[in-house]
């Protein structure tokens, strides 16, 4: 049983900035656990401790990706509260695993906040592209990165120095529909993102393409597109021979060009 | 004639091989990477254009369209794209084939990186730090120093290939395009099948032994992902004939999942 102090604290606030922006970006992976836990336990004073809970955390955590779209119980919180909990609880540290998970939970569920809200910055973004204005565009970014690591840092500071217990309370009352509405949510949200899409390309010709590979992907539900743009890239070299046929056959061709026309502004 | 439009240099690719690391700075739901896409590729893009603010925007607008592809590889995108933007290649062709390339990039991406490399190196150097060992974090750091170092690699390959294939598209480009916008249609259908996401839960009772599970029994029978079909082109109705703001679609689909979650249906 041991007491965090206020350095160790900052410390800790400090290495959940850098490791929260690198998870945020998926940058260095320094953000796994059995880095996290190391760099938490080198902080602690206990870097035996750091390592063990670091390499059983990772384990844990090696499964579960955010690969697909699906956000996997936060890996920062899981690296630094592990070896926190094992640290100042006195337990072992497979006991901190599960002990830390609420935790991870807990980030988990606020950047599935943010992935959703965020979608609001996107309008201001396409001001700014309209704009070509550099310096906003900059700063619209920054300021996302800047939320993104002030909130690990408060979140990490508040559960492992200033309030664990009531920490884990706030989670463990959270209701089953609003965490699970987070998750419907970003399951449908980038359909918005696909009707802007649409709104820019969407041209009668091209119809027939969407469906084709909306019905193929339905139907053949495989782990990436891969596929369904060979298909496309097929129909594409169709269109492609088709054309250069067309045009050593009747060149400078009035309707060819006024067909190219209506691509103008596609996609 | 082409060697006088080359404005990046070799450094300037190396530079966007590490700005890339931007890429999921403003990630969201609705656009994803889209806002560290664009500005990743920034500071080029403005080399490219210069004071020409009018193509500027043009770039930076369509470079905000949804995105969604593999941090690590995203490299050799963004220097194929940047080396057609630098010969002021047709905008159609840039955008087909950005929509065309970046999700099977992603699926490559998971595949080697989330599902191979990952529980290989995760699995090696946890059983090194279990034992107290620092090995263990120093195998996974060196490992991962080594992926980010290969962006270098990719995003060179990326522009390498779009230089060369610049002659061959000039000679046909309008043809190009329009088989590259074909490329790009076939897999946005196939982008919402697999990237959006709505499962009803209900059931409906219809005697004591018999209830009808509605996503399974009804829709699924129906069509899969028909509910998703439907909700992305009802989005595009309310963003194309009533002139919707994205925010309040946005705010809207929002509410409704958490109050479908809460009502059990969703």
């Amino acid at each position: 049983m041991h007491d965090i102090t206020l350095i160790q604290g900052i410390l800790l606030v400090v290495l959940a900035i850098i490791v929260g922006l690198d998870a945020w970006l998926e940058g260095l992976f320094i953000f796994r656990p059995i880095i996290v836990s190391t760099l938490t336990g080198i902080i602690l004073g206990d870097v035996t401790l750091g390592l063990v809970c670091g390499g059983l955390t990772e384990l844990a955590f090696a499964g579960l990706t955010p690969a697909g779209g699906t956000q996997p119980p936060n890996p920062v919180l899981a690296g630094i509260m592990t070896p926190v909990l094992a640290y100042t609880a006195g337990v072992d540290e497979k006991t901190a695993i599960g002990l830390a998970l609420p935790f991870s939970f807990l980030m988990q569920y606020i950047l599935l906040f943010y992935y959703s809200s965020f979608s609001v910055f996107m309008v201001k973004a396409d001001k700014y592209a309209k704009e070509a204005n550099i310096k906003a565009f900059s700063r619209l970014n920054i300021l996302m990165l800047a939320i993104v690591a002030a909130t690990n840092g408060i979140v990490v500071f508040l559960c492992a120095y200033v309030a664990q217990s009531p920490m884990r309370h706030l989670v463990e009352s959270m209701p089953e529909w609003l965490t699970h509405g987070f998750g419907v949510a970003g399951g449908i949200l980038p359909a918005v993102g696909f009707a802007l899409l649409l709104r820019v390309m969407m041209k009668k010709e091209l119809i027939p393409f969407l469906i084709v590979g909306f019905v193929f992907a339905s139907f053949i539900p495989y782990s990436n597109l891969l596929p369904v743009a060979v298909i496309g890239a097929a129909f594409a070299m169709y269109e492609y021979f088709n054309n250069q046929k067309n045009k050593t056959l009747a060149p400078a061709a009035p309707s060819t060009s006024s067909e190219g026309e209506d691509y103008s502004d596609g996609i | 004639m082409t060697e006088s439009k080359r404005v990046l240099s070799k450094k300037d690719i190396t530079k966007l091989a590490f700005r890339s690391t931007l890429l999921q700075s403003s990630f969201n739901y609705e656009r994803m990477q889209a806002g560290g896409w664009t500005w990743s590729m920034l500071p080029f893009l403005k080399k490219i254009h210069k004071d020409d603010d009018k193509k500027l925007s043009e770039s930076m607008e369509d470079n905000m369209e949804f995105i969604n592809t593999h941090p690590n590889l995203v490299g050799f995108l963004m220097g194929l794209l940047l080396s057609l933007e630098e010969n002021k290649e047709d905008r159609n062709l840039i955008k087909g084939l950005k929509v065309a390339l970046f999700a099977p990039l992603a699926g490559i991406g998971d595949a080697i990186f989330w599902f191979t490399l990952l529980p290989i190196v995760a699995g090696i150097s946890a059983s090194f730090a279990i034992q107290g060992s620092l090995i263990g974090p120093l195998i996974f750091l060196a490992v991962y120093i080594g992926v980010f170092a290969l962006r270098v690699v990719w995003t060179h390959m990326g522009y390498d290939l779009g230089t060369s294939a610049v002659e061959k598209i000039k000679t046909s480009s309008q043809a190009i395009s329009k088989s590259a916008t074909i490329l790009g249609s076939t897999v946005i259908g196939g982008l919402i099948a697999a990237y959006v996401h709505i499962e009803v839960l209900s059931t409906v009772k219809i005697n004591k032994d018999h209830s009808v599970n509605l996503q399974a029994d009804f829709f699924d029978k129906i069509f899969p992902s028909i509910l998703p079909l439907g909700f992305t082109l009802l989005m595009f109705y309310f963003l194309k004939k009533k002139k919707a703001s994205p925010v309040l679609l946005i705010a809207v689909t929002f509410i409704f999942a958490i109050l479908m979650s809460a009502l059990g249906v969703l």
